[in-house]
C-alpha cells in the first residue's frame, strides 16, 4: 500500500474470473477518505434512485438495467493510481455524469408506457439519438430531451463490457450481418428486442457518424414511429460538413427540426433560453480549449479518460442546457490551473507524448488510464474529444438569431467522431499530423474500430504518413462494443508488443500487462 | 432460343471499363466523365461533349493493394475499383464526380486521388465531391440542385468549356429518355409467363448503358427491341419461379446468370446498375428550368437506402412489392455486398417486411463482387426455389 504516485502494483487487484477487484486502493489518507467519501455519495444515489417503486420495475422489465449494479466498479477503474488533483477532477466528472444519467433514467420511467405513464410528462418529452448533438433542444426549456439509447447501450457497455452483446446476437439472429458497427447493431438489436421505454411526442434521429448508425435509425423507426406511433424528424446533417455550400441547407434543416417540435409539443422556441445555453456552450469550450493549450506542454492536466469521457457527455448530451456542467467545468479548470502552476503528473513517469486517434473501444474506456500507469504514454488528447472550438454567438440580436441557426448547424455537423468521420480525408487524416506537431506528439495510438469503414478507409494513408513523418504508429484493433471479438487483454497485447518490440521497454508497472479480467464488469 | 444478335457484342463491350465505345467517343473528342454511384444523375454527365462512365472493375482478381489502403472489411466494390485504378485502369477518364454516397465509395475514391491514380499528362482532370440528399424534402432538393450546379456542371464548364445551358440538359434529357423508353420496352417482355428474353440477356443489355456512351448504343438497343418483337422464346419454360433481384451495386456479368442457371428468373431488377428505378424516364416541362426537374427526379425515385426519411425508407419496400406484383415474381431476393453497411439494414428489414407484410417468400443472401461461380450462392439460390415450389405445391404462402 502507498501513498505516492505509481507506488503500488495497480494489476495485483484484478483476481481471474471475478467481476470485482479484491479491494480498494489505499491511496494516503486524504485521498482515500475522498475517494471513499465519493463511493458513499454513488452508493448514496442508488439508493436514491432504487426508492422509487416505478425504478423498481423497470429493474425487472429492461434487461440492460441490470448493468447500473456495477456504476461504483466503473467508477474505480476510472481512478486507478489516481491521486490529487487527477482523482478530484475524475470524481468531479463521473459525479455528475452518474447523477444526469440517473436523472435520464429517471425521467424515461416516468414517462414509459409499460412503467410510469406518466402521459402529460410524456408529452413534453421529445427523444433523441445517444450519439446526437441536441443543439436543437436549446431553445426549449419546457421540454426534455431524452436518450433511449444512452442507457441502454452506451452507457451499459461503459459499466460492464459484455452488455451489448445480447442485443448484438439479437440482431443478427434478426438477419443483420456479423461485420456492421456493433454499436448501432446493439442499439437495434435494443429495439428488435422492444427493450426500449416508449414515451414522447416525437423524436429527432441524427446521421451522426457514419452509414451503420444512419441505417440503424430505419430499425428503430420501424418500431417507434410505425407501431409505437412517437412521429420522427430525421435530422439529415450534411456529410461533407467544411463545404461552404452545404451551409444553408444545414441551417435549413435546424429550422424544420425547431418547427417540426413545435408542431409536435406545442411549445414554442424561446430565445432567452437558447442563447443562456449558448452561453453555456462557449463557457465548455473555453474550458476545454484551455485543458487542450495545458496538454501541449510539459505538463498535461485534463486528459485520458477525466478528458474523453467528460468531453462525451457535456458536448453533446449536455450542450448548455444543464448549468451544473458550468459549475463543474470552471472546478476542473481551476484544480487543472493550480495543478499545472505545481507541474504536478498524473503518473511517476512521462516516457512517450501520444495522440489516440480513431474511435476508441467502448468496452474498455480506461485503456487510457492503462497506457499511463502501465507504460507512461501520456494520452493528450483523443479523436473524440477534438471537437468543436469556435465560439458561438450568446447575446440576444435579429442577427445573431439568424446566426444562431447556423451555429447550431455547425454544432450538429461538429458532433463527436462525425465531425473526423465525416466531412473529407482532411479532417481524419491531415490534421492527425497538425495535431502531432502541435502537441509536440512521438506517437499515434490508432484504434482501429473493425467495422468502422470510415476509419478503416484510410487504413494504409494512415500507415504511409506516419511513416513520412517519422512517428510511431501502433494500431489497436477492437470490435467497440463486442468484447468477444477482441478483449481487453487482445488490446493491451497489441501495446504491450509494439513497447516491447520497437521501443525494447519495460513497463512502468508490470503488474498491469496482462490482467485477469476478462470475466470483470 | 436463338441468340439475340447483339448479346455477344454487349457481353464484350462489358468486358472492359474502358471499353470500344468509350474509346471511340473520346477519339471524336468527348470528354469522359466518370462516376461511381447511382446518385449522380447520369443526364447531367451526359452534355453535348461529354458522356458518362459508371465505373467497375470486370474480371477482377487479386485486391492486395486496394485491401492495404482500405482493409478488407470494405466492400469489395470499393476494393476492387481501387485496385484498378492503381494499376491505371482508368486513366481514360477527363474527370471524376463523387457523390458522398456511402462511407466505402467515398474512402475509395479520396484514396484514388491521394495515390494520384488518374489524370496523368491531363491538367485539366479534377475530382470533384458532391453532397447528396439524404430525404425527399424541399430542403434536400434546394441542395441537390445547388450541388450538381457546383460540383457537376460547373466544373465541366470551366474546365472543359462544356455547354451547360438549361438547353444542353433537355438535350441530355431526351437521349437519356429515348434509351430509358428502350430498356423499358425490352424489359417488358419479361412480364410474359414464358418469357422471350431472359433477366441475364437484359442485365447485359441494361449494364452496357451504364457503361457505354449512350448515343452510340441506340442503335444497337433498338435493333434488339425488333428481334425481340419476333423472338420464339423456348417452347419448354426452363424456369421454376421468378424473382425480383433486389439489392446493392451488381456489376458483375455472372450474378444474374448464377441466379438463372439455379432455376430462378429474374423478372425485375432492382438494383444498382439494374433497370429500376435507374431507367425511369424524366418527363420535363417548360415551366421550371431542367436541372431542377433532373434533380427531382432523381430524388423522387431514389430508392437507395442512404434515403432514410420514413416516406422513403417505407416507400422501398411498396416500391418492391409493386415490382414483384407488376412482373408476377414468386419470391424476391435481396442481396447485398458482403461489408456494405446501408444494404446489410436494408436486406434484413425489407425480407422480413416483404415476408411479413406482403406474404412474398424472401431470400437473403450476402455476395462477393465477383461471384464466379460460388457454389455457395447456388446452393442457396436452389434451395429457395424449391421451397417456392413446395409452397406452391401446399397452396401456402400467396404471390401477391
Amino acid at each position: 500500500m502507498a501513498k505516492e504516485i505509481g507506488g503500488e502494483a495497480l494489476g495485483r487487484f484484478f483476481v481471474e474470473g471475478k467481476r470485482v477487484r479484491s479491494r480498494r486502493e489505499w491511496r494516503g489518507l486524504k485521498d482515500t477518505l475522498y475517494d471513499y467519501s465519493r463511493w458513499l455519495y454513488i452508493m448514496g444515489q442508488l439508493a436514491k434512485f432504487v426508492m422509487k417503486p416505478r425504478n423498481v420495475k423497470a429493474m425487472f422489465r429492461y434487461r440492460w438495467m441490470a448493468n447500473y449494479l456495477a456504476v461504483p466498479m466503473m467508477v474505480d477503474r476510472h481512478t486507478q493510481g489516481l491521486r490529487g488533483p487527477y482523482l478530484r477532477m475524475c470524481h468531479l466528472e463521473q459525479d455528475l455524469v452518474i447523477y444526469d444519467v440517473a436523472k435520464l433514467l429517471d425521467n424515461l420511467f416516468r414517462g414509459d408506457r409499460r412503467i410510469g405513464n406518466d402521459k402529460k410528462f410524456s408529452d413534453k418529452v421529445v427523444l433523441v439519438d445517444e450519439n446526437e448533438m441536441t443543439a436543437v433542444m436549446m431553445g426549449f426549456p419546457t421540454l426534455k430531451g431524452l436518450s433511449r439509447e444512452t442507457p441502454s447501450t452506451y452507457v451499459s457497455v461503459l459499466l460492464n463490457q459484455r452488455a451489448a452483446e445480447h442485443y448484438i446476437d439479437v440482431a443478427q439472429e434478426y438477419g443483420l450481418p456479423g461485420d456492421v458497427c456493433p454499436m448501432p447493431e446493439a442499439e437495434a438489436g435494443v429495439s428488435i428486442d422492444d427493450d426500449a421505454p416508449i414515451l414522447g411526442a416525437c423524436a429527432v434521429q441524427c446521421n451522426t457518424t457514419c452509414d451503420g448508425s444512419l441505417m440503424g435509425n430505419g430499425v428503430i423507426a420501424k418500431r417507434l414511429e410505425l407501431e409505437d406511433d412517437v412521429p420522427i424528424f430525421q435530422l439529415a446533417t450534411p456529410m461533407r460538413h467544411k463545404e461552404e455550400d452545404v451551409q444553408e441547407y444545414a441551417a435549413q434543416e435546424i429550422k424544420n427540426c425547431i418547427q417540426f417540435i413545435e408542431e409536435h409539443t406545442g411549445e414554442k422556441w424561446d430565445w432567452d433560453y437558447y442563447f443562456e445555453c449558448a452561453r453555456r456552450v462557449n463557457i465548455a469550450t473555453r474550458c476545454r480549449s484551455e485543458w487542450l493549450d495545458m496538454n501541449k506542454t510539459d505538463y498535461p492536466q485534463v486528459f485520458g479518460s477525466n478528458l474523453a469521457l467528460y468531453t462525451e457527455t457535456n458536448y453533446m448530451a449536455i450542450c448548455g442546457k444543464v448549468p451544473e456542467f458550468e459549475t463543474v467545468d470552471k472546478k476542473l479548470t481551476a484544480l487543472a490551473e493550480q495543478a499545472f502552476r505545481e507541474k504536478k503528473m498524473m503518473a511517476k513517469e512521462y516516457r512517450h507524448r501520444a495522440i489516440v486517434w480513431g474511435v476508441q473501444s467502448h468496452y474498455y474506456m480506461d485503456f487510457l488510464l492503462w497506457i499511463l500507469n502501465c507504460w507512461g504514454i501520456v494520452p493528450l488528447t483523443d479523436m473524440l474529444s477534438m471537437v468543436n472550438t469556435e465560439m458561438i454567438a450568446e447575446e440576444d440580436t435579429p442577427e445573431n438569431r439568424e446566426q444562431a441557426y447556423h451555429d447550431m448547424a455547425m454544432l450538429t455537423e461538429n458532433m463527436i467522431m462525425r465531425n473526423r468521420t465525416h466531412g473529407g480525408y482532411k479532417v481524419l487524416l491531415d490534421e492527425l499530423w497538425e495535431f502531432c506537431e502541435e502537441f509536440n506528439a512521438d506517437m499515434v495510438i490508432l484504434w482501429e474500430h473493425m467495422a468502422c469503414k470510415a476509419l478503416d478507409g484510410m487504413h494504409g494513408m494512415f500507415e504511409e504518413k506516419a511513416r513520412e513523418k517519422g512517428i510511431h504508429l501502433v494500431w489497436v484493433s477492437h470490435d467497440l462494443f463486442d468484447a468477444r471479438i477482441i478483449t481487453r487483454q487482445g488490446v493491451r497485447d497489441q501495446v504491450n508488443r509494439y513497447m516491447r518490440t520497437v521501443f525494447k521497454e519495460e513497463p512502468l508497472d508490470p503488474s498491469l500487462e496482462i490482467l485477469p479480467d476478462d470475466a470483470s464488469w | 432460343m436463338k441468340d439475340l444478335k447483339h448479346l455477344y457484342y454487349f457481353e464484350k463491350l462489358l468486358e472492359d471499363a474502358n471499353n470500344d465505345l468509350i474509346r471511340q467517343a473520346k477519339d471524336e473528342g468527348n470528354i469522359c466523365v466518370g462516376t461511381v454511384c447511382e446518385n449522380v444523375p447520369e443526364p447531367l454527365l451526359n452534355l453535348p461533349g461529354t458522356f458518362s462512365s459508371r465505373l467497375r472493375a470486370p474480371r477482377t482478381g487479386s485486391m492486395e493493394m486496394a485491401t492495404y489502403y482500405l482493409t478488407s472489411f470494405l466492400c469489395e466494390y470499393s476494393r476492387a475499383l481501387l485496385e484498378r485504378a492503381i494499376e491505371g485502369g482508368f486513366n481514360y477518364l477527363d474527370c471524376l464526380i463523387a457523390p458522398d454516397g456511402c462511407t466505402m465509395i467515398n474512402r475509395c475514391v479520396e484514396n484514388m486521388e491521394l495515390l494520384k491514380t488518374m489524370g496523368q499528362g491531363n491538367d485539366k482532370f479534377f475530382h470533384e465531391y458532391m453532397e447528396i440528399p439524404q430525404k425527399g424534402d424541399q430542403n434536400g432538393l434546394d441542395l441537390y440542385v445547388l450541388q450538381c450546379q457546383n460540383h457537376i456542371l460547373n466544373p465541366l464548364k470551366e474546365h472543359y468549356g462544356i455547354d451547360i445551358s438549361d438547353a444542353a440538359i433537355r438535350k441530355a434529357v431526351e437521349e437519356h429518355n429515348e434509351v430509358c423508353r428502350l430498356i423499358r420496352a425490352i424489359g417488358d417482355y419479361r412480364k410474359e409467363d414464358n418469357p422471350r428474353i431472359t433477366g441475364y440477356e437484359f442485365h447485359i443489355i441494361t449494364m452496357a448503358t451504364y457503361c457505354a456512351p449512350k448515343r452510340l448504343v441506340i442503335d444497337k438497343l433498338k435493333e434488339t427491341l425488333e428481334e425481340l418483337k419476333t423472338r420464339e422464346p423456348d417452347e419448354k419454360n426452363k424456369f421454376r419461379a421468378r424473382v425480383v433481384f433486389v439489392g446493392s451495386e451488381v456489376d458483375d456479368v455472372d450474378v444474374i446468370k448464377l441466379v438463372e442457371e439455379s432455376g430462378a428468373y429474374v423478372c425485375a431488377d432492382r438494383f444498382c446498375y439494374g433497370s429500376f428505378p435507374g431507367r425511369d424516364e424524366i418527363i420535363l416541362n417548360d415551366d421550371e428550368d431542367a436541372l431542377t426537374q433532373v434533380c427531382r427526379a432523381y430524388q423522387q425515385r431514389g430508392a437507395c437506402p442512404r434515403y432514410w426519411d420514413t416516406p422513403k425508407v417505407v416507400g422501398r419496400r411498396e416500391y418492391v412489392a409493386a415490382l414483384a406484383k407488376e412482373y408476377k415474381a414468386d419470391g424476391i431476393i435481396y442481396e447485398q455486398m458482403k461489408f456494405c453497411d446501408p444494404w446489410a439494414y436494408e436486406r434484413m428489414v425489407g425480407t422480413v417486411v416483404l415476408r411479413d407484410d406482403y406474404g412474398y417468400p424472401v431470400l437473403q443472401v450476402d455476395r462477393p463482387y465477383s461471384i464466379g461461380a460460388s457454389g455457395q450462392m447456388r446452393t442457396r439460390v436452389q434451395a429457395f426455389v424449391e421451397s417456392i415450389e413446395i409452397k406452391k405445391i401446399q397452396g401456402g404462402v400467396h404471390n401477391g
